[in-house]
């Protein structure tokens, strides 16, 4: 057992959070956000500074993806525009395939940028209707694309010959028609007609991504809720009425100490699933625990900011916006509450290792 | 070293053997003792404490220098949440509140007289911190102590002294300098219960156990007594009560809950199961216990660190004695009307009762310890750094 972040982890930590916090500017997230677009200068420096590394490699001391959510969680902390945690979970998959390490050396620059297509149009993990022919040619609809606009290839989950795969496609083969979602991050609805599409993996890798999606996605839950806090705790300390700070107020700090509560039970909860999956267990309940965790907390704790910031959380020039609404957009993705709660209610009559 | 949430193979070792042990000591009779005396004790609770000690557990994880076995204290942590789950009697705030105030502030005298008859349970410490009007605003607590001679000379009054009256001893908070600042002029005073002076009366409650009230009327202990420096008492009962609200946090008994309700549920003469509402509910109550466990599981591991929990050991009380709250009201519902039945009912209750019976004790843990409400106020202040 160990529940610390190595040294290197801890400084990791630091410098990403450094990096970002010079690199990507609200204001300009802001801007991007109302074009509907990402952050591709942001992208460009990631791969240039080294970070984009962090998806292919194997990790030093096997710690992979510990590193790989640490990212995360920093990227969602700062609301960057990047289809950094898409890319990672396409990564795992491409990297079976990937001998000679090109693929892989494309990513890490920047270049190769694959996002995750599974989705349909019925909100369920075990429908998966797009079909590849026997030369390879791929047809369907996949709804919720994150960045598929944006990305150079989509990974797709369909059937050859009715058995599940995950297909590499040129995105654009595909035709992206964007979504507007109340996160206000690239997403789009991609339809395929007969495209060249290249085998890349079988149906035990299309449920490995979907483990390793909802722990890293409860993980962007858990940024924005940690965002969220922080900065309503400064508003708190500076926000003055009845002569004092409002801070000195029970009632607010009492709804302070609930968010670090729900904030701290969850992040633990998705670093139990990573590092579970990190050992090499695929046990779904896990994942699963952390994701309806991290989902039912969010549009919580973020509320709760709210409540605290009043009028002044809801402008647009108040950064709190960014956290809120992305929050609950990362709750609904890649399994909501009511999904993730009915894999462990599936599972209620084996028996539980609590202690 | 990387972060893993598994346990080594040497704590799944050990609890394996505790596990085996307590199989085996686990009879109707000594959890009738048990439940007849409040963890006070008689003489099936001192064999089995004995034989704890026997194996060297009881102090496993005190250091070399004092009898102890110097482990991490992760074998503690589930040492607790074992005996918690199993319901067995192990000292209880003796053990994981007051053993660890006299390691820290304790005389060498005082660590030799008391700590070997703590872990060979021989000797059961009560709690006298609240008065009538000394609450959650403890510092204003008014039983005081006046050095005659070699002695002190208690007279006052304490309440929601539970315990008291199978126990050996009082940890008592007094008043030694009435002069001083609130906080500065209180000392911690170990009482023998056999003194000339005091009066212990019982006060019954709704859980059908019982607390006490006990009196102090020309107390005298000898001046040694004294745990500490005189008048240095208030940070000793921080320390004890953080101690107190880390074991508070324990996960042992509410999963115990969790487990019997599934287990009901399950059975062939409930039956419910195959209902997606009941699934969806229990679902959600192992959610909520996942949760709690990772709160309690963060304090175990920052103390085995070295570390001192503070606004971690607030945040863990809260959730884990919200959730006792919860987990036996939402158990009761789904158990229907026969939820409110008590193990003493005709033909007995579901889960012997244990939802019921958590029902009438829960309240005692949102208050005891430090109210939940100050609780929140520690998270916001030592973990958020709001103002005061």
């Amino acid at each position: 057992m160990n529940l610390d972040l190595t040294e290197t982890q801890r400084l990791m930590q630091e410098s990403l959070g450094g990096f970002l916090e010079a690199h990507v500017s609200l204001d300009q997230v802001r801007d991007l956000e109302r074009n509907q677009g990402w952050d591709k200068a942001l992208w460009k420096k990631l791969a240039e500074q080294g970070w984009l590394e962090l998806v292919i490699r194997d990790g030093c001391e096997g710690a992979d993806l510990v590193d790989l959510s640490l990212a995360v969680e920093c990227l969602s902390r700062r609301a960057a525009l990047v289809p950094f945690m898409e890319v990672a979970v396409c990564s795992r998959v491409l990297r079976a395939s990937d001998a000679d390490g090109a693929t892989r050396s494309k990513i890490a620059e920047g270049d190769l940028v694959v996002t995750p297509a599974l989705l349909e149009a019925v909100d369920d993990w075990n429908r998966i209707e797009a079909k590849v022919t026997s030369a390879g040619r791929l047809s369907g609809a996949k709804h919720f694309v994150d960045y598929g606009a944006e990305a150079t290839h989509h990974l797709v989950a369909a059937k050859q010959d009715g058995e599940m795969g995950l297909f590499l496609v040129d995105a654009n083969n595909a035709r992206c028609e964007p979504l507007k979602t109340i996160g206000r991050t690239p997403s789009c609805q991609a339809t395929y007609e007969a495209v060249p599409a290249e085998r890349v993996a079988g149906e035990e890798a299309f449920i490995d991504m979907i483990l390793l999606g909802r722990s890293l996605a409860a993980l962007q839950c858990v940024g924005a809720m940690e965002e969220a806090l922080e900065k309503t705790v400064q508003y708190a300390r500076l926000r003055e009425q009845f002569g004092q700070p409002i801070g000195r107020f029970q009632a607010v700090r009492h709804h302070c100490s609930d968010m670090a509560i729900r904030i701290a039970s969850s992040r633990d909860l998705c670093f139990e699933a990573i590092s579970a999956l990190q050992a090499g267990n695929r046990d779904p309940l896990r994942p699963a625990a952390a994701k309806a965790s991290a989902s039912r907390a969010a549009p919580e704790v973020l509320m709760l900011a709210h409540q605290i910031h009043g009028g002044n959380g809801v402008i647009e020039e108040n950064d709190l916006y960014f956290f809120t609404l992305r929050g609950k957009e990362r709750s609904l993705a890649w399994g909501t509450v009511d999904e993730c709660l009915e894999v462990i209610g599936e599972r209620v009559d084996q028996p539980v290792d609590w202690l | 070293m990387i972060v893993d949430f598994r346990w080594s193979p040497e704590h799944v070792d050990f609890r394996e053997n505790l596990r085996a042990f307590i199989r085996d000591w686990r009879t109707p009779e000594l959890l009738q003792e048990y439940a007849e005396t409040y963890g006070g004790g008689g003489e099936r609770i001192g064999a089995f404490h004995r034989a704890i000690d026997e194996r060297g557990w009881m102090r496993m994880c005190w250091p070399v220098e004092v009898g102890g076995g110097g482990r991490d204290t992760l074998y503690q942590y589930i040492f607790v949440e074992e005996m918690e789950y199993w319901g067995m009697p192990y000292g209880n705030l003796t053990f994981t509140s007051i053993a660890p105030s006299i390691l820290a502030f304790g005389s060498e005298a005082q660590k030799q007289q008391y700590l070997p008859g703590i872990y060979r349970g021989e000797l059961c410490f009560a709690l006298g911190y609240s008065e009538p009007n000394a609450g959650t605003d403890l510092a204003s607590l008014r039983t005081q102590a006046t050095r005659e001679g070699d002695e002190w000379v208690i007279q006052g009054q304490k309440i929601w002294t539970s315990l008291a009256d199978v126990s050996t001893h009082i940890w008592l908070a007094v008043r030694t300098d009435p002069s001083a600042s609130k906080h500065g002029g209180i000392s911690i005073i170990i009482v023998p219960t056999d003194t000339p002076g005091v009066t212990i009366r019982p006060l019954h409650t709704m859980y059908g156990g019982h607390t006490n009230e006990t009196f102090y009327d020309d107390v005298r202990v000898p001046l040694d007594h004294v745990v500490g420096e005189v008048n240095q008492g208030w940070p000793i009962i921080m320390h004890a009560l953080n101690h107190e609200r880390v074991a508070l946090a324990a996960t042992g008994a509410l999963a115990r809950i969790y487990d019997q309700l599934v287990d009901h549920l399950a059975s062939e003469k409930a039956d419910r199961l195959s209902d997606p509402v009941v699934r969806r509910s229990l679902a959600e109550l192992q959610l909520e216990l996942r949760e709690h466990r990772a709160l309690a599981l963060r304090n175990a591991w920052i103390i085995a660190q070295g570390g001192t929990p503070i606004s971690e050991a607030s945040m863990a009380k809260i959730s884990g004695t919200e959730l006792r709250s919860g987990l036996a009201n939402r158990a009761m519902d789904l158990l229907g009307r026969a939820g409110g039945l008590s193990a003493d009912s005709l033909d007995g209750a579901p889960m012997d009762g244990r939802a019921e019976f958590n029902f009438r004790l829960s309240p005692i843990f949102r208050f005891g310890g430090g109210t939940n409400e100050v609780m929140r106020d520690i998270v916001a202040a030592a973990g958020l750094g709001l103002p005061r």
